[in-house]
């Protein structure tokens, strides 16, 4: 491990509205927030390593403090095309996770080292990733669901205030898969973001003051809302999950300045309720109307999933937003003999109203457990020699997407994993020409050895990073098989409605993950670096031609974007299921962040499930038994630098 | 025979306990409690004063009836249950219910009354829609299961 090495790293001023010393104060502002401010005008620090362990720099400071100016409160506007900051989940509304930054490079990632972190004492899977605006890194907690805000422009990166929302427990078991949080979205001087249990807040990214809250989902109808908010102009989009519980999903639009929700579109039933209207809604494949129940048995497309609960997107130009739906419920294919649109679709919609502009479904009558969740990347490529405005999609089906975005035709199809269940992509239909031996359903027993897994060859929840520089997508997949045995399933409101066994093992090759570069443009697989246990981080790519993401086991890694080669690893405490992202100090240097905190599936089929509690003890799934020898569960927030 | 952790402490230890804890306070000497509505009784709970609360203490009809573990197992999968606490009940999002260690207690009153009346943390009441008699055979059923043997020391040598 590089050592923690003695330098100055902080040295600038800071006005503050308040000059009474270096006095901290604690203030109980509302029964939700806790406000701290610490006044200091002038700071010099140094570093001092701390112990064998190497985690951080415990900062020493040496105070000059000059009352002075008093200054007026902390401007909060939006700069997502700074890349000096990170306001929004993908980083921008591309999707790209890509950071003009260029200090962290092939030369020098090497020293990179720990200069931060901070333990949020919660257990559950830190998904999604830190915001960081305007110098201060905001944290949102898996439930529940406490929201931080660190001050980046003083020494020890202290709390400005920290945001405690009243979060209904009874989310944590109705959440399918952990009470994971996907993150929080930067806008208007507001931090938006989802609780567990079906709300939105908005909290004053300023003083951590709460705005508005409004009810988005009904948790005992097994709806339940870990993804992270997107905000356009003045809407706030957000959906739920619920896909193992018989959920009808849906995304709605909530005005930004009160919360109110101003529409809901539906991705399955009727048109109209899909707001689908007639002459708007032109899929490129599909032309009959009212396929979002007509391709269902009667009614059950009111208990037929299609969650959302992944990532959004949008083009400006096209004034379209893009998501993607989740599974079709239940697991057991018999119960809804039909393709049940839009389940496992990319949905495109206008913001403003939601209106339903095209859709496209890229596993029919979803077998698999196939979510389409998974981010939807924008960039423009040159395909077949001609310069198309696409979208790139890794689905947990295996096959990488590239579709033209204005309007659903699918120009790119190819296979980014092992994967079995479909020979290839029809392009001219848009359909896949599926294995029929590996259809499942209750009167087909054990249907063994299907590639990928429902784990996706790729979780939707670890999105890609695109670097405009190399071209490259740069992805975080899965080598694993399984056998699954469906079984007939029965809807009862509040309990889960799933129908399926489907163990797990490593795919060809005995490694279970990769690390991936892709050529999207001729759905090719530029280089990849093996890992033991599948990778589940997100990743982010940088102007420096360094790309960063996570293992299960606990390590951070730098690697060369154009060659694949590791620079750099740490191992950060607990696996990384979450987003790194990079940003600029206030003292000029390029940041590396990232979460620590193994959750998801993963702290449930690694064996070390409730570390708190002696209640519930239970042995790892057989096709993970050493995972837990290499991580356990705990978050933790990471900062680096060099 | 499983054993629940406080059935290991045992009961009397844990009266020995307070009685030293809380001078001054007889052990047993709690007042009649016949105005207090009847509760189902939770042995596993610490009694203040060391006097347990009047409370009913509910009988398995079902106990030692193998016909009733099959039909429990059954209602197990039936009920979605294994959609939380996973197939054979070893645990999913919800806990094992097969480790032979219990939140909110393992006697087989207190398993039915986490079934009839649900437990924070998401488990639903299911009082409502199933019969006394249903949710007995799946208390029968959760009874029957062995503890698997990496419990408690897990090893990798």
């Amino acid at each position: 491990m590089s050592a923690v090495r003695s330098e100055k790293q902080f040295l600038w001023n800071r006005q503050s509205p308040r000059a009474d010393g270096m006095a901290l104060f604690a203030q109980w502002s509302d029964d939700r927030t806790v406000s701290f401010e610490a006044n200091m005008m002038k700071v010099h620090l140094t570093s001092v390593a701390v112990g064998a362990a190497c985690v951080t720099a415990v900062a020493l400071a040496a105070v000059a403090f000059t009352p002075g100016a008093i200054a007026g409160p902390r401007i909060t506007v939006a700069a997502a095309s700074d890349d000096g900051e990170w306001t929004m989940p993908g980083k921008d509304y591309a999707s790209t996770r890509y950071s003009g930054l260029s200090q962290i490079t092939p030369a020098n990632a090497a020293h990179l080292h720990p200069v931060w972190s901070f333990s949020t004492g919660v257990l559950g899977g830190h998904e999604g990733q830190p915001l960081v605006v305007h110098n201060t890194m905001y944290v949102v907690t898996p439930y529940p669901n406490t929201l931080y805000a660190f001050d980046l422009a003083q020494p020890d990166y202290p709390l400005e205030w920290k945001y405690r929302p009243a979060v209904s427990p009874n989310a944590v078991g109705v959440a399918c898969c952990d009470a994971v949080n996907r993150g929080a979205f930067y806008a208007d001087g507001k931090i938006v973001y989802n609780l567990l249990d079906g709300h939105t807040v908005a909290v004053d990214a300023n003083t951590g003051k709460q705005l508005w809250e409004t009810t988005i989902a009904d948790v005992s109808n097994g709806e339940t809302t870990p993804m992270a908010p997107f905000v356009v102009k003045n809407r706030v989009l957000v959906g739920a999950s619920g896909g193992e519980f018989g959920i009808r999903g849906w995304v709605k639009g909530l005005d930004l300045q009160t919360g109110r929700v101003v529409w809901t579109g539906y991705n399955i039933g009727a048109d109209s309720e899909l707001l689908a209207k007639p002459g708007q809604f032109k899929p490129f494949y599909d032309h009959a109307s009212n396929l979002g129940a007509a391709t269902w048995p009667k009614n059950a497309w009111q208990t037929g999933g299609a969650p959302v609960w992944g990532w959004m997107s949008y083009d400006s130009t096209l004034d379209l937003v893009y998501y993607g739906t989740g599974n079709p419920a239940p697991y057991n294919p018999e119960q809804r003999a039909g393709d049940n649109k839009w389940t496992t679709s990319v949905m495109a919609r206008r913001p403003e109203d939601g209106t339903l502009v095209w859709a496209y479904q890229f596993t029919p009558h979803d077998s698999w457990d196939f979510d389409a969740t998974a981010e939807m990347v924008l960039a423009d490529l040159r395909i077949a020699g001609t310069m198309r405005k696409v979208l790139v999609h890794f689905d947990k089906n295996g096959f990488a997407y590239t579709l033209d975005r204005t309007s659903g035709q699918v120009l790119v199809a190819q296979p980014f994993v092992q994967e079995n269940w479909a020979k290839r992509i029809d392009l001219e239909t848009g359909r896949p020409v599926v294995d029929s031996s590996k259809l499942t359903g209750a009167s087909r027993g054990n249907v063994k050895n299907i590639c990928p897994t429902l784990e996706g060859g790729k979780s939707p929840a670890s999105p890609v990073a695109y670097s405009p520089r190399t071209h490259l997508f740069y992805v975080s997949t899965s080598n694993m098989c399984m056998d699954y045995q469906a079984v007939p399933a029965a809807h009862i409101r509040g309990t889960p409605y799933i129908g399926a066994n489907s163990p797990y093992y490593a795919g060809a090759g005995g490694y279970m993950g990769a690390f991936v570069a892709w050529d999207a443009s001729v759905g090719r697989k530029v280089w990849e670096i093996k890992e033991r246990w599948p990778v589940w981080s997100g990743v982010v790519a940088t102007a420096g031609d360094v790309v960063f993401y996570g293992t299960l086991d606990g390590w951070l890694r730098a690697a060369d974007a154009r060659t694949g080669k590791i620079l750099w690893s740490f191992k950060v405490g607990s696996g990384v299921v979450g987003n790194p992202i990079t940003y600029r100090g206030p003292d000029g240097k390029q940041y590396l962040a990232v979460y620590a905190g193994i959750g998801g599936d993963w702290f449930l089929l690694a064996g070390d499930v409730r570390s708190d509690d002696p209640a519930d003890v239970r042995p790892p799934a057989d096709f993970a038994k050493d995972l837990a020898r290499h991580t356990s569960q705990g978050g933790i927030v990471w900062i680096f630098a060099l | 025979m499983r054993q629940t952790m406080m059935q290991r402490v045992g009961r009397p230890a844990i009266v020995l306990a307070l009685a030293a804890a809380c001078r001054g306070t007889k052990a047993g000497a709690a007042p009649p409690q016949t105005d207090a509505p009847l509760a189902i009784t939770y042995p596993s709970h610490i009694a203040a004063g060391g006097a347990a609360p009047h409370g009913a203490t509910l009988t398995n009809p079902y106990a030692g009836d193998t016909a009733a573990v099959t039909a429990g197992a059954a209602l197990f999968t039936a009920m979605n249950c294994d959609g939380c606490h996973g197939a054979g009940a070893t645990g999913w999002v919800g806990p094992s219910l097969a480790d032979g260690r219990w939140r909110y207690g393992g006697t087989a009153g207190e398993i039915f009354s986490s079934i009839y009346y649900g437990r924070r943390q998401g488990m639903p009441a299911f009082g409502g829609i199933m019969p006394a008699a249903g949710i007995w055979k799946v208390v029968t059923y959760l009874q029957s299961l062995e503890p698997p043997n990496d419990v408690p020391t897990e090893s990798w040598k």
